[in-house]
């Protein structure tokens, strides 16, 4: 008999084989209480973002659960210097999230190294028709669909609207007036005699961002690769005369010492605080100058000129992992997510530009700094179609990390241009061949 | 039913006996195995697998989320002719050479002035000993602060003072010795704890004896602190040349590895390999061959303290 005080005839091991018994079949009693006899499916989206980013995905997500109330929408959030890591241990481990933002200049390592499910099946054939050619040729990889974009943003230069009224200086009246190289450095030099600033301006490529060098290279007619991407061709004139232009930039004083490639600054604070008369930075950082700037009056302008106009290829696009377990739910959010109607709504909420063709001609109605935003959706336009080529390339990442290394060797530790373009050349040719 | 009689040699057997074995061998039985065993069961999950793993990734490429191919000892003679390797091992070797000694050194001479008697002692313990217990990268963010070239204290007081800017982080020449620096401040106070729970088991008859013969405080200190502290010192020198050699945090977040290569550690480098290049297997060669020389500076260390402790003794 038990000296619990069962009731005679239960011993203790049957009391807690039924309350286990209990516990265990009552989702199963209480399922149809819930009014939905069909399993709630679960998916998982990862993103990087400011706070702009996580509204406008939050919001989606919001309005996906109107339309699909059975399946939830997991959302997580990693801060931009981590993501990466995350992603790529997940992926190794093998608990990826099912769906994840990713850089254009990432998708192809993903895609080549098969992580990410091949999406060509599961989209109309014309569905890249609605993409300009550039963002759609960065998600394809040998004729197959990868991602679908998602915004883009790009760089131009911000400037502090009191110094040049001051100091008289011309700003473009649109993209076909934007500065040479040569007025672009005599400006600079202005700012730094008369502007009252520390420095004239910064360059946003710390964090071994160094792919955002490339459009100067594009703009004075140098290429990175060879026109089949098969050979380096920075060791030309072009490249070197870009290397050198750009490493006088600190020869000169004329930019922060500590805003090199491979440095932790953050540029833009300097230029909110102050310290800079101008800054070479993107469209997602404005909602930061804004609310950052209270005593600096800003403005932004195009990219510099040389033989060509160029700027860089930014924004993201959203990738499915290949072994996701629910296949069919993903895909038909993805498809919600990137849908024309979503994808508009996306774009204001996150103050992005857009990246759907219908999209970008037609006139976005932005809560704030309509003029600036005007001018980075003129400079997308400069994208050069073989820098989009360049970087996306699979084995990009190692090739801007070592791009990353040599530049801020010319940088900061007085690296000749010619041997800078010799070495990053020589490590191309390297990471190509294997 | 009756259980079937075990034949002499079968497994179960075979256990019976080595257990008894144990038994017989130590007093306490099972009984310190089964203290050891959390702790051992840690260590095989998180370090002997991982190094093991490591070892079998070391012999692959692999980008980490591809498959990974086999390539016999290819990482290994790469790294041979790798000079960004020597370069990393070189700039190692600099952190530690100037960390490790002026850590001890100033850590000893903490202890020694904290341990006489004086008005607010224990704060001006606490405040040292307070950046051994915030976090690395903490620590590292205060100091990218500190040292900025554009708005940080240092640069400021410097020109308050009528002196030219330093450009800390972003000069080749500068960007090592503010990290030295950074560790100072973070490492002393693990060592003036350590020197000083060794200074306060040194008996006071040593020195009373000492004085009566009228030794002078400094002939004390060579004669007495000094030979007595070696323990203490041999354990400090280890460990701050394992955490020299394994440092990260602290470079990661206040230089990136740059200017240049002049902050480029091994271990910047290997998570510049393994998360920036995507090469895992030739990372993880490179942290083998860490793993290797960490272990090499240890024994040789163990060995040199062992014959200076035999020396002792039979002196």
């Amino acid at each position: 008999m038990s000296k619990t005080g069962s009731p005679p005839g239960i011993s203790r091991r049957r009391t807690v084989g039924a309350l286990a018994g209990a516990g265990l079949s009552l989702p199963i009693i209480l399922s149809p209480v819930r009014g939905n006899s069909q399993a709630r499916t679960e998916i998982t989206l990862a993103i990087w973002g400011d706070k702009g980013s996580v509204t406008a995905y939050e919001n989606v997500i919001a309005k996906y659960k109107t339309v699909r109330p059975d399946v939830a929408v997991k959302f997580e959030v990693t801060p931009f210097g981590q993501y990466y890591q995350q992603i790529d241990t997940r992926l190794a481990g093998r608990q990826a999230p099912d769906l994840f933002r990713v850089e254009f200049q990432v998708v192809g390592r993903y895609a080549r190294s098969r992580a990410l499910m091949d999406l060509t099946p599961h989209l109309p054939a014309d569905f890249g028709s609605a993409f300009p050619a550039a963002f759609w040729q960065a998600v394809n990889l040998d004729g197959r669909t990868f991602a679908i974009p998602q915004n883009t943003d790009t760089l131009a230069v911000f400037y502090n609207v009191d110094i040049f009224n001051r100091l008289g200086i011309r700003i473009p009246a649109g993209l076909a007036e934007s500065w040479s190289w040569a007025e672009f450095m005599d400006i600079a030099r202005l700012l730094r005699a008369r502007g009252g600033v520390r420095y004239s301006f910064a360059m946003l490529w710390q964090n071994s961002q160094a792919y955002r060098w490339l459009p100067f290279l594009y703009q004075h007619g140098g290429q990175l690769l060879s026109n089949d991407l098969k050979t380096p061709e920075i060791e030309s004139a072009k490249g070197i005369e870009t290397i050198a232009w750009t490493q006088n930039w600190f020869k000169e004083g004329l930019v922060p010492p500590n805003t090199a490639v491979k440095s932790n600054e953050q540029p833009q604070a300097l230029f909110a605080n102050g310290t800079l008369g101008m800054y070479i930075g993107g469209d997602w950082q404005m909602p930061y100058l804004d609310q950052n700037s209270p005593d600096v009056r800003w403005n932004a302008t195009y990219m510099p000129r040389d033989v060509a106009m160029a700027s860089d290829l930014g924004g993201s696009c959203t990738a499915v992992w290949r072994e996701t377990r629910n296949p069919e739910a993903v895909m038909d959010f993805l498809k919600f997510l990137t849908s024309e109607t979503v994808q508009r709504d996306f774009t204001l909420d996150g103050q992005f530009l857009p990246v759907r063709s219908a999209l970008i001609d037609g006139k976005l109605a932005y809560a704030s700094r309509r003029d600036a935003r005007k001018v980075f959706l003129e400079q997308a336009t400069t994208v050069p179609p073989h820098l989009v080529q360049t970087v996306v390339l699979p084995s990009f990442s190692r090739i801007n990390q070592r791009l990353a290394d040599q530049l801020d060797l010319a940088f900061t530790s007085g690296q000749s241009a010619e041997l800078t373009a010799k070495n990053i050349g020589a490590t191309i040719s390297t990471i190509l061949r294997t | 039913m009756a259980a079937a009689p075990r034949r002499p040699g079968s497994p179960g057997n075979g256990l019976r006996r080595r257990v008894f074995r144990i038994r017989r061998s130590s007093p306490q039985g099972l009984v310190p195995y089964i203290f050891i065993a959390p702790n051992l069961l840690l260590f095989s999950l998180f370090m002997l697998f991982p190094l093991c793993y490591a070892m079998f990734i070391s012999l692959h490429d692999w980008d980490l989320v591809g498959d990974t191919s086999f390539a016999g000892l290819a990482n290994y003679s790469r790294l041979v002719t790798d000079p960004l390797f020597w370069t990393a091992l070189r700039q190692t070797l600099l952190y530690a050479g100037g960390a490790v000694p002026a850590s001890l050194a100033l850590g000893m001479l903490a202890a020694v002035g904290l341990n006489q008697r004086m008005p607010g002692r224990i704060f001006m313990r606490s405040i040292f000993f307070m950046p051994v217990v915030v976090s690395g990268v903490a620590t590292a963010v205060i100091a990218s602060w500190l040292f900025n070239d554009n708005y940080g204290v240092i640069n400021a007081l410097l020109e308050r003072a009528g002196l030219s800017r330093v450009n800390w982080l972003s000069s080749p020449s500068w960007a090592l010795p503010s990290l030295i620096i950074t560790t100072l401040w973070l490492r002393v106070g693990f060592c003036m704890i350590i020197y000083l729970a060794a200074l306060q088991s040194i008996p006071r008859t040593y020195y009373e004896a000492a004085r009566i013969d009228g030794a002078s405080a400094l002939q004390q200190f060579i004669h007495i602190t000094w030979p007595l502290l070696r323990p203490a010192t041999f354990l400090l020198l280890i460990i701050n040349v394992i955490y020299s050699f394994h440092v990260f945090d602290l470079v990661f977040v206040m230089t990136g590895g740059g200017p240049g290569f002049s902050t480029t550690v091994l271990v910047q480098y290997i998570f510049n390999l393994a998360f920036a290049s995507s090469e895992m297997g030739y990372a993880s060669a490179m942290g083998i061959a860490l793993y290797a020389l960490i272990l090499a500076f240890t024994v040789l260390q163990w060995l040199a303290g062992r014959r200076s402790e035999v020396a002792m003794g039979g002196g």
